[in-house]
């Protein structure tokens, strides 16, 4: 069932750009050559029966309910497989017609059960509707045949029944599972009456290869497939569009909801066709797992405490934001204004994040204000701004539709932003060809009619090594684009960029030692890179996450460069931000050298104007970053931290350094959704709204501007930025904003690149790519279309440095993390919802020849130690990671991935080297007394919370 | 002197013990020690005659037949050995008014030759019609096969030459020739009888429509049923192969071309090209929606040759002898020969291959003999379970493509099962919804839900409950199983249902328990 | 300010531009580098280590940082 109130057009958009003109029901229409007679119907305005198409799905001609009659043509055509042909006329409707489709329908409902009534989907089915349209009331043929009756319900999935009784066999689940989502889990088993989808090998949802992304169940036109909280909540009656608050794809999403005695309660999130960055697809994560927004463990009322070892006391938002705003100007008037900071989230509203970073420069009057993209995506700020002009990915991500030849470098699409994922595999499977460089085999290597044409399996933290050596081939071989270098770059940053790249030390076969890459198959993928008419790159936190990640992030765009291949739609380079707003956070100038729009606090005439708008002189040198913030804490000069959603306990590296920073702060604020493990150390704890409490944008990856709009009432009563608001007029600056548009407003004002951002645009549009100004009004899908941003490109020399952290006799391995489709970073959401049932605890992923020398057997407690700390994670033997390689995620904070990750971190922006660490891994035969130790050195002041009150 | 005897390999001679034959004729020999030589070969499609023993003499082949264990040793005398009296003898059998009547062009060495002797087979005749192909340019061979009025012989009669002609015309690569070789239509058995009896004169056909169209890489698509077809196109393939004839640099001509026998797994509807071409892929048989058309996006999307077997084993013949030599036989529109396959209660069931333009009735008494049962033929189905059933006043419809369809049949496959008049006709008509129930892929509704129920209506017919509303809605299901299915299977599954009630209604009246 | 990590970072902004600038260039990249995007206190904490003998840092991240305005004490 889509989205409750959507027009389906039947069959997806032709993209032709010549037009057709046609009579349907002797009414004349224009459409673009190659659409089906069944969409131009509805350009006409022109319903046609039908079930089995939807304009998602490629046409499949099955139902036999669009049937039509083609003047000068013999028989019935299915409409929704026949396209328009210039001149055709088309009647939709004659007796004959109808004659057939109650003919077909009558069969349908001679196989289907008539307890409508009392049907999840009543109301909303597209079978029940179809028969009122075809007028068919009754079967002829009884109700004594062979029935699909009495079948049992597949209820394994946690968030949707599969009732095979009221499957009509139409397979648009099995081709969404096929063409949108690309799992190909789904089939239909048997053959004739006996047809019936099957998931994987006749296996429950559950076992099956199924990734619970729920295309299926947006596609069936009846009950078969349908969410669990239909038949629970009840049918929603009225949705909002909004925008989902997981990964940096940024999927638009109808919240749908149901008014009842409690209040509104969001049922269904139906992803939204109309959504530019997912076209109606969506993720196990944000499809299903919005159930934490309601978790019971979600604190709703402020609280605070003297001292960490206090027990919390529930007080009001009056009381907690007074009390904070009071301690802050305390510690500013013996420490300096330069004691305090804060910290704002990549998963907050770009509008609440602009709030925070106001606060911190107008009402703390400094600049010690950062962001968790600081230890995410800070190099790809630093990288592309430096080579390119413009901190953010320069394409859409309908743009791969158009790439040739794809390199994903350093991410994992299919886990980590899946919606995405699915679009590059569709374009894989339509042939485009796929280069993976990555130390796993991460699931885009082989996957179902997918498989990567050269998996460049590289040692973690030599990925500067390696893109070197792709480049040096590229250069060496006279594979470069001389004439858009001459025309777009610097000539003489190529010169000695070139110069330096030719070096026979930057070959594949020198550097084949460091990064463990046959160089004939670096070769071979330089080559097909560069020689593709397109060429697109995508990277993640595999790219960033290092010692030199801001060094990869320029040897991929002088990659990009050197071969032609940035400024057009099927080219560029595309970071895939982790989180929902990582480059909204960005944007909105929450990094401490830089306003938003990045530029710079020193630019005077940049401040002015921030000045005059904010009425308040602004400091003119960069503050602190996040990791700095520890190191000052630790040296007695910052004291007070206000840290808008985000853990920096559990996901900042170094767990044992974080730990000790936070307790040696004298007033620290949290504000959040949950009690997480930063809010251990809090002496104030604020709560938090989920994203279906509040309004504002976020924006994606491919700088998409989208809407988030309020579902439900704030649980704790304010939305965050309102908490924001008050927080800095108790510190004595005014702020007064009704709605977040009018933060918006002042954005634009300040902001050039956001000048012609509203919220009435964004209405209007759906969403905006920025920048959208006067030159760009509706925004800008692909950057520097005709000169880079900075004007002329710029190559950097990128010298490939090996990282401090080494492996050695002590520490022989090398361990590097990773994210996986169930759960969401640090997993405060995720972890609060059925997710569990397919990844409930993290597990270290080691090499069937490096555990079986150590003695480790699958699911086997191992410890883990680095130079940082140790931990202890069930082992899985698996080749997917090499030997001398261990890998795990950090979903789970009893994992402690992080006591092991050390304080290394990328040379320009501190970004930390997650990605690299030397580890030991052993058998334990007690993992708990391992556990406590570790869990000790981390926690040394662990105060229970207490209920007061 | 070395007597050469010939026993048939294939496979309907071997159910009717042609193996055993062979052993006792073995045993016989090397008791009695006998110089003899035993090939084995096609069959001749006499079947009623199998095993068909034949004797080498200088006058021609004389058969004997059928040949039974227990009669080999009266057999192998000097007597039969030179082709003498004995009670099973036919005589010569080229002479056997059966075979001498037929004009045989495709069938041509089948039941001659050692199916894998490549020797025998250009001997007669083999291998001449690539040879001029290679002579031509893909345009010009084309246009031969256009010229011949060689059409579909699976069944849907497009010409040929015209498919090829799309193929040729397509700028895309690879392209494939695929052979549908799932012959499921019941009674029909002549591409199993090419296959075991010729397989060099489908893979020669085949190479030729490779080397027409550009395709580098072909297919044969054959039942599981029939292991005995495909173990000897596997064999003949490798020899093929192993003299030049496949493979890259075919003849020195530099043309490459790879051939390969893929197995169905007992789906009817592979049988119907599109379905044919999902299985190839690896993916469950189901009809694909057209346009586009194989010939433009077929096997893994390119252009794609589909033709039946007797369709490309035709080709060769074609080629050698030229496009009118083909087309001089047949009439109208139906140009060339047909290789008809008699079955059902038929006193001389087997294989006839004659040029279009025969009557129904000279096939079924002329060559069938009336019924085997000896009671009047009632009814005859012509091409296949899907095809019409036809009263006795219709013995008289000349057998061309367009004549059968004036009279609401097809002649399909060239499948004609006779029935005698104990038939119940109402029983067949539900025997055509139940195989279409059986073998629907399930895809599209009219023909999933529509053929059980149409059982379901046919049995609340015979048992005479509602019975004039049931047959209404009987009437009402077929229009919609005939206007709105999708392929053939279920848009032709009325067919025998409505002939069956069109000319036999007295069945439908009868009421059964 | 913890001086191992701040004579860690500083060199390691200097070994990028000892390869990406020239010999003469460098030294003032590196400065500009410490100057956009740290924090003054950090930068006088560099900056006195350096005056004491600046022991662990290279000698381009040492002429860079002798190269920066010591920022006012805050």
């Amino acid at each position: 069932m889509y989205a409750i109130g959507y027009h389906d057009a039947g069959t997806p958009a032709s993209v032709s750009t010549k037009s057709v003109r046609v009579e349907i029901d002797g009414q004349s229409v224009q459409v673009p050559e190659g659409t089906s007679i069944l969409r131009a119907a509805t350009a006409a305005g022109v319903s046609v029966p039908k079930l089995c198409a939807t304009d998602t799905l490629k046409s499949f001609g099955s139902c036999r309910l669009c049937l039509v009659e083609i003047e000068g043509r013999k028989g019935y055509p299915a409409s929704c497989t026949t396209q328009v042909a210039d001149g055709m006329k088309i009647r939709t409707q004659s007796p004959k017609l109808s004659g057939l489709r109650h003919g077909v329908m009558e069969l349908y409902i001679s196989d289907h059960p008539l307890d409508c009534v009392t049907c999840p989907a009543n109301g909303h089915c597209e079978l029940q509707n179809m028969a009122e349209v075809c007028g068919v009331t009754e079967t002829r043929y009884g109700l004594a045949g062979v029935k699909h009756a009495g079948l049992e319900k597949d209820q394994t999935n946690p968030y949707f029944v599969f009732d095979p009784n009221m499957c009509i066999a139409c397979s648009r689940c099995v081709r969404a599972c096929d063409e949108t989502q690309g799992t190909l889990a789904l089939t239909m088993a048997g053959r004739g009456f006996e047809s019936q989808i099957s998931a994987s090998q006749g296996q429950d949802f559950i076992d099956s290869e199924c990734v619970s992304c729920g295309a299926c169940v947006e596609a069936c036109p009846t009950a078969a497939l349908s969410e669990t909280t239909l038949a629970t909540q009840g049918q929603p009656t009225r949705s909002v569009t909004t925008t989902c608050a997981y990964c940096g794809v940024g999927c638009s999403f109808k919240a749908e909801i149901k008014d009842g005695p409690q209040g509104a309660e969001v049922v269904r999130m139906a992803p939204n066709r109309d959504g530019h960055a997912n076209h109606g697809h969506a993720c196990v994560k944000g499809r299903f797992a919005f159930g934490y927004a309601t978790h019971p463990d979600r604190v709703t009322r402020p609280m605070i405490r003297k001292r960490i070892s206090d027990p919390w006391r529930e007080v009001s938002w009056d009381e907690a934001i007074g009390y904070a705003a009071q301690e802050f100007k305390r510690i500013q008037a013996e420490h300096g204004k330069y004691s305090v900071g804060g910290i704002t989230s990549s998963r907050c509203t770009n509008e609440e994040t602009f709030l925070v970073q106001k606060l911190v420069r107008a009402a703390f009057a400094n600049n010690n204000v950062d962001t968790c993209a600081r230890v995410c995506h800070s190099p790809t700020g630093y990288g592309l701004k430096h080579t390119l002009g413009e901190s953010a990915g320069t394409q859409e991500f309908d743009s791969v539709m158009q790439a040739d030849v794809i390199m994903v470098i350093g991410a994992n699409p299919t886990e980590g932003h899946p919606v995405f994922a699915s679009q590059m595999k569709r374009r894989l499977r339509q042939g485009a060809k796929l280069i993976v460089l990555d130390p796993r085999a991460i699931g885009l290597v082989k996957a179902p009619h997918i498989e990567a044409d050269y998996h460049l399996q590289l040692r973690p933290g030599t990925n500067v090594a390696l893109i070197n050596a792709l480049a040096h081939v590229v250069v060496t071989e006279g594979l470069t684009r001389d004439d858009y270098i001459t025309e777009r770059c610097e000539a003489a940053s190529y010169a000695k960029w070139q110069h330096f790249i030719a070096d026979p030390g930057n070959s594949p076969e020198q550097t084949a030692a460091a990064t463990g890459v046959p160089a004939a198959l670096v070769r071979a993928a330089a080559r097909l890179y560069a020689g593709a008419n397109n060429a697109a790159i995508y990277y993640g936190l595999g790219v960033t996450e290092h010692s030199q990640g801001s060094t990869m992030v320029m040897g991929i765009a002088n990659l990009a460069m050197a071969t032609g291949n940035l400024g057009r739609a099927g080219v560029g380079v595309s970071p895939l931000r982790g989180q929902n707003n990582v480059q909204g956070a960005c944007d909105m100038g929450s990094f401490p050298h830089e306003f938003s729009g990045y530029r710079h606090v020193s630019d005077t005439t940049v401040r002015g104007l921030f000045e005059s708008a904010w009425q308040v002189p602004l400091e003119s040198e960069p503050g602190l970053r996040i990791p700095n913030m520890f190191d000052a804490a630790l040296d007695g000069s910052f004291r007070g931290m206000y840290i808008q959603g985000e853990d920096l306990a559990q996901s900042d590296p170094n767990t044992n350094h974080v730990v000790a920073a936070l307790t040696a702060l004298e007033c620290l604020v949290v504000q959040d959704l949950f009690l997480n493990e930063t809010a251990k150390y809090a002496h104030v704890f604020l709560p938090g709204s989920s994203f279906l409490e509040k309004d504002g944008t976020y924006t994606n990856a491919e700088r998409r501007i989208s809407r988030v709009r309020k579902a439900i009432e704030p649980l704790a009563g304010l939305q965050d930025w309102e908490v924001t608001m008050r927080l800095s007029r108790a510190l004595g600056y005014e702020m007064n904003y009704r709605h977040p548009s009018e933060i918006m407003d002042e954005i634009a004002r300040l902001t050039p690149t956001f000048t012609g951002v509203s919220y009435e645009k964004l209405d209007r549009l759906g969403s905006i790519q920025w920048p959208c100004n006067d030159t760009a009004p509706e925004g800008t899908p692909t950057m520097h279309v005709s000169q880079f941003v900075r004007g002329k490109g710029k190559f950097y020399v990128t010298e490939y440095v090996p990282t401090d952290e080494r492996t050695s006799s002590r520490y022989p391995l090398i361990l590097t993390t990773g994210r996986v489709l169930s759960q969401y970073n640090v997993g405060a959401q995720t972890r609060r919802t059925a997710n569990n049932r397919w990844h409930d605890e993290d597990r270290l992923e080691i090499h069937p020849d490096d555990a079986e020398s150590r003695g480790i057997r699958e699911g086997d407690w191992t410890g883990i130690s680095s130079r940082a700390g140790d931990t202890v994670m069930r082992a899985t033997l698996t080749e997917r990671v090499q030997p001398g390689v261990v890998y795990t995620t950090f979903h789970f904070p009893e994992s402690g991935a992080n006591v092991v990750t050390t304080d290394n971190s990328d040379w320009a922006t501190n970004c930390p080297e997650y990605k690299v660490t030397a580890v030991q891994v052993a058998r334990v035969s007690q993992p708990e007394t391992w556990r406590a130790r570790s869990i000790a050195a981390r926690q040394r002041p662990r105060p229970r919370v207490t209920e007061t009150q | 002197m070395t007597v050469r005897l010939y026993l048939p390999r294939d496979a309907a001679a071997r159910s009717m013990g042609a193996d055993r034959v062979a052993r006792a004729i073995d045993e016989t020999v090397h008791a009695r020690k006998l110089d003899l030589q035993l090939v084995r070969t096609g069959s001749r499609g006499l079947l009623w005659l199998e095993p068909l023993l034949e004797v080498e003499t200088p006058r021609g082949r004389v058969g004997y037949g059928p040949v039974t264990i227990e009669s080999v040793a009266s057999l192998l005398t000097d007597v039969v050995l030179k082709g003498g009296a004995h009670p099973l003898c036919i005589g010569l059998i080229e002479q056997h008014p059966y075979l001498a009547s037929q004009q045989r062009l495709t069938f041509a060495r089948v039941g001659v030759i050692d199916p894998l002797s490549l020797q025998q087979y250009q001997t007669h005749g083999g291998y001449q019609g690539l040879q001029q192909a290679l002579r031509l340019s893909p345009a010009d061979i084309v246009q031969a096969v256009t010229d011949s009025g060689l059409r579909g012989r699976g069944g849907a009669a497009f010409p040929t030459g015209v498919k090829w002609k799309t193929v040729l015309d397509q700028i895309a690569t690879p392209k494939y020739i695929t052979c549908n070789a799932d012959e499921g239509d019941s009674g029909t058995f002549a591409d199993r009888m090419l296959m075991e009896g010729d397989p060099l004169c489908l893979i020669e056909g085949m190479t030729i429509a490779a080397i027409a169209v550009g395709a580098t890489q072909g297919y044969i698509y054959v039942r599981i049923e029939y292991p005995d077809a495909i173990r000897t196109l596997r064999e003949a393939i490798s020899i093929a192969r192993a003299a030049g004839f496949l493979g890259p640099n075919i003849q020195g001509s530099g043309k490459t071309f790879e051939l390969e026998v893929r197995c169905g797994a007992g789906a009817y509807i592979c049988g119907e090209e599109t379905s044919m071409l999902e299985s190839l892929e690896g993916k469950r048989g189901e009809v694909r929606v057209r346009p586009p058309l194989p010939a433009v996006e077929g096997l893994f999307g390119k252009p794609t040759v589909v033709n039946n077997v007797i369709s490309l084993a035709s080709v060769p013949v074609i080629l050698a002898r030229g496009a009118a030599h083909y087309r001089d036989y047949g009439l109208g529109r139906s140009r060339g020969t047909l290789p008809f396959q008699l079955a059902g209660n038929i006193r001389h069931g087997g294989l006839v291959e004659r040029a279009f333009g025969l009557t129904l009735r000279e096939l079924l008494y002329d060559y069938g003999g009336g019924s085997a049962s000896g009671r009047p033929i009632r009814a005859v189905q012509v091409g296949g379970p899907l095809g019409a059933y036809f009263p006795e006043s219709l013995f008289d419809t000349v057998v061309d493509y367009e004549a059968f369809a004036g009279v609401g049949g097809m002649l399909g496959h060239g499948g004609i099962v006779a029935f005698d008049d104990t038939v119940d006709l109402a029983q067949m008509a539900r025997y055509a919804l139940e195989f279409c129930a059986i073998e629907s892929c399930g895809k599209c509704t009219p023909c999933r839900i529509g053929s059980t129920r149409g059982t379901e209506v046919i049995d609340r017919i015979m048992r005479n409950e509602n019975r004039e509303q049931n047959l209404v809605l009987l009437q009402d299901l077929c229009e919609t199983m005939l206007q709105g299915s999708l392929c053939g299977l279920g848009g032709m599954t009325p067919i025998p249902v409505q002939s069956a009630l069109q000319h036999f209604p007295e069945d439908f009246m009868r009421t059964r328990s | 300010m913890h001086i191992d990590h701040l004579v860690k970072m500083t060199n390691e902004i200097a070994t990028f531009f000892a390869s990406e600038s020239t010999p003469a260039d460098a030294p003032r990249e590196v400065a500009t580098h410490l100057t956009k995007y740290w924090d003054p206190r950090m930068r006088r904490g560099i900056i006195l280590h350096a005056e004491q003998g600046g022991a662990g840092l290279s000698d381009l991240a040492s002429s860079a940082v002798k190269l920066l305005v010591m920022p006012t004490p805050r």
